[in-house]
């Protein structure tokens, strides 16, 4: 009972730190989007202007949009029931503000230094090795934090999530480092076809084994709360953490199946990349039916439902994966704007809906008054829905349009303008999400710092 | 040369990941599952809702403004995609 007191009395300093974080770098994150999506509808309005041309917006938006947004929304959230779960108080509140001071220097960093051009030029890496030290320093710090914790913890059992945050910011502060090379200051690169393979081996990592593993431990804290119900199995969600950690760790070179890498690997990750129908359904079968008959609690909490929208992503961008491994399938969906859309059901629509849910259904608690306004969230979640949704569906239509014309072997400027509307219509969508992003950052501010509530 | 990075990695992430996992197996983290799926449940000390105050009118029609001009906008470059641009 004392340990119950003494968590809820913790002044959760560095979960509000990555909320604020989280909200803060979403509208930085999603306002480069934007840029980079009207600087293909038109290419020269930009010009000239050496900071932002495309080659530097992108990798600025990119590392924005994981380290900057979504990864410290879910930390916030876990920040917060980390503890709980444990039945302990986090072992360190100052390392954990330090962690995010480091965290935001490196995000600052990342920007100035891709706009001033100093990249490694590997897609998902191009950091330069002073920030990747910082990034590989934060994780590790994080790491650190949440291990002490456990071992001061009072709960024996670690549930679920426990194991997919330990996981996940272990696994990162490792691969990160392999995957930008970083014994090699220099280039941060190997060289010729072993760096693609090193790279995608990373790049694959950072949504499978950080993204997707944060993303179910909020899943998995947030669902039975908000449904008052316990989980509906422990052990098969301990079955689908193994089996992610056995599987997801080596499947990166489904991104290099057109390229001369040795067949074996290619064949490893087409199999594994179907084998990951096992941990994912385990997850959501589990979601799912914990939530089962009570869809009217997670509607009445947006944080739920923002996390429970992420989940039904998470079963389209992951089928959609399995078959996007497939050698056949991948000559058309390869080199063009199916991927794009792939990617953004994936980090925006599922692993960026559950950090916003994350960040809503733990403000309350973390501020300890309801949030500023729900309204204001739930605009929030419409905006962002239809923008993702509607990303989705353009730039397949666009990715389709490509695939066949590479195909057939038609020139590229003969195709460019054929998908020109839908660039069109997905910077609209950008517009829609960077609007929702602003909302969203006052809404947290007020939620965290305000003193009155707004009415609904 | 990638296969010794490889092989240092699957070797060490392997023993790593079977270390833990016999931690795991003799600390009794697989037993106890019925008790596991109540964990989230069990720290319901949620605050009491604060009651709302009386809604600064600034606000809402700033924040209604700008919600409003980014869906206009983003009508306005639908409708120019798809009727007007050639
Ligand atoms: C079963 C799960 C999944 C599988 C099998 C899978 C498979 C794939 C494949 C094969 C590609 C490469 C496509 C190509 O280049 O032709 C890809 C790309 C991508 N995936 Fe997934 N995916 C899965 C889930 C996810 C999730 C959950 C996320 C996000 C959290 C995600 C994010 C991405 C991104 C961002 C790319 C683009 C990489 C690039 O820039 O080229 N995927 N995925």
């Amino acid at each position: 009972m004392a340990a119950e007191t003494q968590t809820l009395e913790s002044p959760n300093t560095t979960a509000k730190g990555f909320a604020l974080t989280s909200a803060f770098w979403m509208m930085i994150a999603t306002f480069f989007g934007l840029l980079g999506a009207t600087e293909l509808v038109a290419p020269d309005l930009t010009e000239n202007i050496g900071g932002i041309v495309f080659g530097r917006v992108r990798p600025t938006h990119v590392n924005l949009v994981l380290f900057g947004f979504v990864t410290p929304g879910l930390l916030s959230a876990a920040f917060y029931f980390i503890p709980r779960l444990l039945r302990t108080r986090l072992f360190s509140e100052r390392l954990g503000v330090f962690t995010v001071v480091v965290w935001n220097i490196a995000l600052v960093g990342a920007v100035a230094t891709l706009a001033a051009g100093f990249t490694q030029g590997r897609e998902y890496a191009e950091l330069i090795w002073p920030i990747d030290i910082m990034v590989v320093a934060a994780f590790s710090l994080v790491f650190y934090n949440f291990i002490m914790t456990v071992k001061n913890r009072q709960e024996p059992i670690l549930y679920v999530s426990v194991w997919y945050v330990l996981a996940g910011t272990i696994l990162t502060a490792c691969t990160f480092a392999l995957g930008n090379v970083i014994w090699k200051p220099d280039s941060g690169a190997l060289v010729g076809i072993h760096d693609a393979i090193l790279l995608w081996f990373y790049g694959h990592n950072v949504f499978g084994l950080l993204l997707t593993p944060l993303s179910a431990a909020v899943a998995y804290y947030v669902i039975p709360r908000a449904c008052r119900a316990p989980l509906y199995s422990h052990t098969l969600s301990l079955l689908g953490f193994w089996a992610l950690i056995v599987v997801y760790t080596h499947i990166g070179t489904h991104h290099l199946l057109q390229v001369p890498v040795p067949t074996w690997l290619k064949v490893v990750a087409i199999v594994d990349s179907v084998a990951m129908v096992i941990p994912v359904m385990a997850f959501l079968i589990n979601i799912w039916y914990t939530a089962k008959g009570r869809l009217g609690e997670i509607h009445a909490d947006i944080g739920a439902k923002f996390v429970f929208t992420g989940t039904i992503m998470y079963f389209f961008v992951s089928i959609q994966g399995s078959l996007m491994a497939l050698p056949d399938v991948q000559r058309v969906t390869h080199f063009n704007n199916w991927v794009v859309a792939h990617a953004h059901i994936g980090v925006l629509g599922f692993a960026g809906m559950i950090a916003l849910g994350g960040l809503y259904y733990t403000i309350p608690k973390l501020s300890g008054k309801p949030l500023y306004s729900r309204f204001l969230a739930d605009f929030q979640y419409w905006m962002v829905l239809i923008g993702m949704v509607g990303f989705t569906v353009v730039l397949t239509i666009a990715g389709l349009i490509q695939g066949n014309a590479w195909l057939n072997g038609e020139t590229v400027y003969r195709v460019l303008p054929e998908i020109h509307v839908y660039y069109v219509v997905r910077a609209g969508l950008g517009l829609m999400i960077f609007s929702s992003a602003v909302l969203g950052f006052y809404n947290i501010v007020r939620s965290l710092f305000g003193k009155t509530g707004a009415s609904s | 040369m990638y296969y010794p990075y490889f092989i240092a990695y699957i070797t060490i992430g392997l023993t790593i990941s079977l270390v833990v996992f016999y931690w795991a197996f003799k600390t009794g983290q697989f037993t106890d599952q019925q008790r596991a799926r109540f964990l989230p449940l069990r720290d319901d000390a949620d605050h009491p809702p604060v009651k709302a105050t009386r809604f600064n009118r600034i606000e809402i029609y700033g924040l209604f403004f700008l919600a409003a001009a980014g869906l206009g906008a983003t009508a306005a470059v639908l409708t120019f995609a798809l009727y007007f641009s050639k």
